[in-house]
């Protein structure tokens, strides 16, 4: 029996070639689409999932409240983990890390130098290791008691050392001349870890000014906890709140708070970002979800289209099965046999698909990690999961209605088109598939101005033809900047050369509590830029009042921008001019004042500024260049570099480059909301053609008959098209809210942002009425030309 | 009116070639009733087709009221068609979504006849084929005589030169049969030309003339002394 239904299904297939084609086609590309991101979202949200404690891991985080808002930080003041170990007893670990980079050496055993690279290191407690069971090649957590040892992972260790049985007991040089002791070899981290643990060193080694101060905290310092078995988080509050009162006396401007952040949340959190500097917001991945469900229902529609259109053509088998004493349950099964066929052929189609777009995947989110279709059992649990799910959305309701024929009219070929699900159903389908492509041709044109308008506003500053070489900052290297400087700016095409810590516009900015022209501090805070007096002309920055800083060593005075002086309620830019700041210890009078740049990317507003010279400070070496001489120009600076800093390692990006990274999750959404929109355009329009295609046959003789009497192709070509546009029209109409809603929460995130003007959704309709005209009409004409007589001859 | 001179025609498929109309002369004039009959297949209801513009001949001449028809571009075979024939069809060919008043209507407006005179020819033909009460009906709550009579109004509405019928009688009982016969007749006297392919010698004995078909040819006229006596 299955056999014989098998050959039906096949011949049935084979017999619509068209309409099987289109099926095939239209859900095969949403699988293959559907693949592709469930590989994506399954790889992302199997970040950190591996330890044996994951549940009880926490990381204790730090917030100031302002009265302007919260400010967040994901490291702690240093002195607090050994202070909770202490106080709060429903911690079983606390492990402090410490993010640095250092230049490490290798010497061959003949004293000569075997390599020098410049590294991300962690200072790290061997209770961090307590906390995550990372898996130990050689030696052990405690090893990190101890001063002055290191642990490598696998590769770390070849790379250094040839293998990693080598490596133990070898010594690595840290910055030009602090001997480490390999004392254990760590298996390889995995890529899909927010802990790139790679060089660890024990935190003993580390030293820092600031080793005992509440009141300083970067985000480099982080904290890890892991809970006491049974204790929840949410009891943790009292305990916490009695160890800030211990610990804070409150007179700060901004109120101190630590908050718990489970591990599950590290990957996702913008808010707080992590050591591997790996972000996916959840609200992306439930997007991609989205979109995902989208295109299988649309795949799924065309599918209940083309079938329900077809059913007409099979009520015969239908009754003469019925006849034949065939039940109802029998023929559900068989007719859903065939879309689970039609299923797994798209499957098979798909994962081809999938596979040839994987390269694109991988280039456009950048990961350095190939997806495969086969590295997973939840893969295929997925796969299989899609084909039933398919088959059942698009098979079930086919059936029903394909089984549901009165065997008496079926068997005389009697079944109109009323009682084969109507045209009611499958209007209502067309309009939600439309819909759901009309929202997303909106939001792509929405997406690509704004990254348009993004790209195209004036930051306020020069970003064309500089080059950010990063300068290493110790009473070494120090002495010789001044040379570095000279001589970097003789190379021909080098224009202006600044030292500074940081671009105007940056990810890395320092917030400062600040007084102006008293002795109280201000209630919100400012960021302060250290940079020498050539910043001006390498990043062409204007002045609305006063002049630019002097040359200086150290901080004797500040330039301000405008935003600041708004924020202080200073009109005029030259009244600002010989007041005092006191910010950091150090009281200034203000020499100038910038016009505005954005020094944050454009999600955010403009910072109030404060710029002054600290040679302590300077770690960034801003090259501007002839935009014709960049080519000529940035291997002499390497050159020069290296000759001037010999013991150290030479790196250097664009400023241009820079800020196009600040944007990079909207070019990955973009380019998504590109390929997405046009393949479901895609599967909407094939869909449409085969609708239409089964409209036109269904319409035949009406079409002849109005010939006869008359119509004009024209006139026919114009009555098969209407009902479509009327279609069209209602799916803009149900589009045009939802659309809305979605562009407007997405333009919020950014603070400048193009006005929502009508033109999208006018574009949208526009695009979809055209689209669908153009693939109606393809075959509308050719039903309305048909001969007449052909038609009507044969009933 | 009709003047048909040597008319060709062969259908091809990809095996056979059929003649289906082998060298066909034939002459009606205005007002005239003209039964063609014929066994199945001699090529009756393709030259019905080609009278009615519907299908095109390979070779010959066929000119209705001194014009040439079938040197004429698609628009304007359509645009003549439209303009001076009606149609009716042993299966009547409604169209099941329209109404009856709207069916009738249909020819009217495809000839760009405004709205209010548009009513008054449908209601006035109504009228006359006895349908009133049914004007709000849909074509499968008519029997089949009924049915029939609509068709006949939708060809009759637009006030045509000429009506071709294809075997209006054939899915009616006698009775009905008979109806529609007689409407025709009726028609025919009121001066509308009818050209009407039959298998029915009762049907064609309400006819002025018999034209006999056979494989493609023309083999026998007879007029009906009865009915042709009126005429001359």
């Amino acid at each position: 029996m299955f056999k014989l239904n098998l050959k039906i299904a096949l011949r049935n297939l084979w017999r619509n070639k068209g309409y099987t084609a289109i099926n095939i086609l239209g859900l095969s590309v949403g699988m293959a689409c559907c693949l592709l991101i469930f590989l994506f979202i399954r790889y992302q949200t199997s970040f950190d999932n591996n330890f044996a404690n994951a549940s009880r891991i926490f990381r204790v985080v730090s917030t100031w409240e302002y009265p302007e808002g919260i400010f967040r930080s994901k490291g702690t003041p240093r002195p607090l983990p050994p202070a909770m170990r202490e106080d709060i007893k429903e911690f079983e670990k606390v492990a402090a890390v410490q993010h640095s980079s250092a230049i490490l050496k290798v010497n061959l055993p003949d004293g000569s130098e075997k390599l020098k690279v410049n590294r991300a290191i962690f200072f790290a407690e061997p209770e961090l290791f307590e906390i995550f069971n990372f898996n130990w090649l050689k030696g052990n957590p405690s090893v990190l008691n101890t001063p002055n040892t290191v642990v490598l992972t696998d590769t770390v260790a070849r790379t250094f050392f040839g293998s990693a049985e080598q490596a133990i007991g070898q010594s690595v040089i840290m910055n030009q001349g602090q001997p480490l002791r390999v004392a254990g070899v760590l298996a390889n981290m995995q890529p899909n870890s927010s802990f790139p643990l790679n060089i660890v060193v024990s935190y003993k080694t580390y030293r820092d000014p600031n080793m005992q101060s509440w009141g300083s905290v970067t985000s480099a310092s982080e904290c890890y906890v892991l809970l006491k078995p049974g204790v929840h988080p949410a009891s943790l509050q009292a305990p916490i709140s009695r160890f800030l009162k211990k610990y804070y006396d409150g007179t700060a401007p901004g109120k101190e708070g630590h908050l718990l952040q489970p591990l599950a949340d590290l990957h996702y959190n913008a808010d707080y970002g992590n050591l591997a500097g790996q972000i996916m917001p959840r609200n992306e991945l439930y997007g991609l979800a989205v979109i995902g469900i989208f295109l299988i229902l649309t795949a799924c529609i065309n599918f209940v289209n083309m079938a329900t259109a077809q059913a007409v053509g099979r009520s015969k088998e239908v009754g003469i099965r019925k006849v034949m004493g065939s039940r109802r349950k029998e023929l559900i099964v068989q007719f859903l046999t065939e879309t689970l066929a039609i299923s797994v052929l798209s499957l098979l189609l798909a994962c081809v698909l999938a596979e040839m777009a994987l390269p694109g995947l991988n280039s456009l989110f950048r990961e350095n990690l190939s997806f495969s279709l086969f590295s997973h059992p939840v893969i295929f649990v997925f796969m299989v999961g899609l084909v039933l799910l398919v088959s059942f959305l698009a098979g079930f309701y086919p059936a029903l209605v394909i089984s549901g024929f009165s065997p008496a009219l079926a068997i005389k070929n009697k079944i109109s088109q009323a009682a084969s699900g109507g045209m009611g159903l499958r209007r209502v389908l067309v309009v939600v598939q439309f819909a759901i492509t009309i929202v997303l041709i909106i939001g792509t044109i929405v997406i690509l101005e704004q990254m348009r308008y993004v790209r195209n506003q004036p930051l306020g500053f020069d970003t064309q033809a500089v080059a950010l070489v990063s300068v290493p900052n110790d009473s070494l290297s120090r002495p010789r900047f001044a040379n570095l400087r000279d001589r970097i700016t003789k190379i021909p095409g080098v224009t202006e050369v600044s030292l500074c810590d940081a671009p105007p516009s940056s990810m890395n900015n320092n917030q400062s509590s600040f007084s102006y022209n008293s002795t109280r501090d201000e209630t919100f805070q400012i960021n302060v830029k250290f940079a020498d007096e050539h910043y001006q002309r390498a990043f062409g920055l204007k002045l609305a009042a006063g002049r630019f800083l002097a040359r200086r060593d150290i901080t004797a005075e500040y330039v301000v921008n405008e935003t600041l002086l708004k924020k202080l309620n200073v009109r005029e830019p030259a009244d600002a001019l010989g007041k005092y700041i006191v910010c950091q210890g150090v009281k200034a009078p203000i020499v100038g004042v910038v016009r505005d740049f954005n020094n944050m990317t454009l999600r955010e507003t403009i910072s109030p500024l404060l710029l002054c010279s600290r040679a302590a400070s300077y770690e960034l070496l801003a090259v501007k260049m002839e935009g014709k001489a960049i080519m000529q120009a940035m291997p002499q600076v390497e050159k020069t570099w290296n000759e001037v800093l010999p013991e150290y390692v030479y790196s250097s990006s664009f400023m241009d480059e820079q800020i196009a990274n600040y944007y990079e999750s909207e070019r990955v959404t973009g380019t998504l909301f590109k390929v997405f929109a046009g393949v479901i355009m895609f599967i909407s329009f094939i869909g449409l053609f085969g609708l239409i295609s089964y409209v036109a046959t269904q319409r035949t003789r009406e079409l002849a008959i109005r010939k006869v009497l008359g119509a004009s192709t024209a006139e026919l070509v114009q009555l098969l098209n209407r009902s479509f546009i009327v279609m069209v029209c209602c799916a803009n109409l149900v589009a045009w809210p939802l659309a809305y809603l979605f562009v407007t929460r997405w333009l919020s995130q950014f603070n400048y942002r193009i006005e929502l003007t009508v033109w999208p959704f006018a574009l949208a309709m526009l695009v979809s009425i055209t689209v669908t005209l153009a693939t109606v009409t393809l075959r509308s004409y050719r039903a309305a030309k048909t001969n007449a007589i052909d038609a009507l001859k044969y009933e | 009116m009709i003047t048909i001179e040597n008319l060709q025609k062969v259908y091809k498929t990809e095996e056979i070639e059929t003649t289906a109309l082998n060298g066909i002369n034939m002459h009606v004039a205005e007002g005239e009733f003209v039964s063609i009959m014929g066994p199945s297949g001699c090529g009756k209801s393709t030259l019905l087709n080609v009278m009615g513009l519907l299908d095109k001949p390979e070779s010959g001449s066929y000119r209705f009221l001194d014009t040439e028809l079938l040197t004429l571009r698609d628009r304007d075979r359509s645009a003549f068609r439209k303009k001076n024939m009606g149609f009716v069809f042993q299966n009547f060919n409604l169209i099941d979504e329209l109404t009856v008043f709207e069916n009738i209507e249909l020819p009217l407006i495809y000839n760009k006849v405004n709205a209010s005179e548009r009513k008054k020819l449908v209601n006035e033909i109504i009228e006359r084929m006895n349908i009133v009460n049914r004007n709000k009906h849909f074509p499968q709550q008519l029997s089949g005589g009924q049915q029939q009579r609509v068709a006949v109004a939708r060809a009759l509405v637009n006030r045509p030169k000429l009506v071709l019928a294809d075997e209006p009688t054939g899915n009616l009982d006698s009775a009905h049969g008979n109806e529609v016969m007689e409407l025709l007749c009726e028609l025919n006297e009121q001066g509308t030309t009818i050209v009407m392919v039959t298998h029915s010698a009762h049907d064609a004995s309400f006819s002025n003339r018999i034209v006999n078909l056979k494989d493609g040819h023309v083999i026998s006229e007879k007029i009906n002394k009865s009915r042709s006596a009126e005429l001359i």
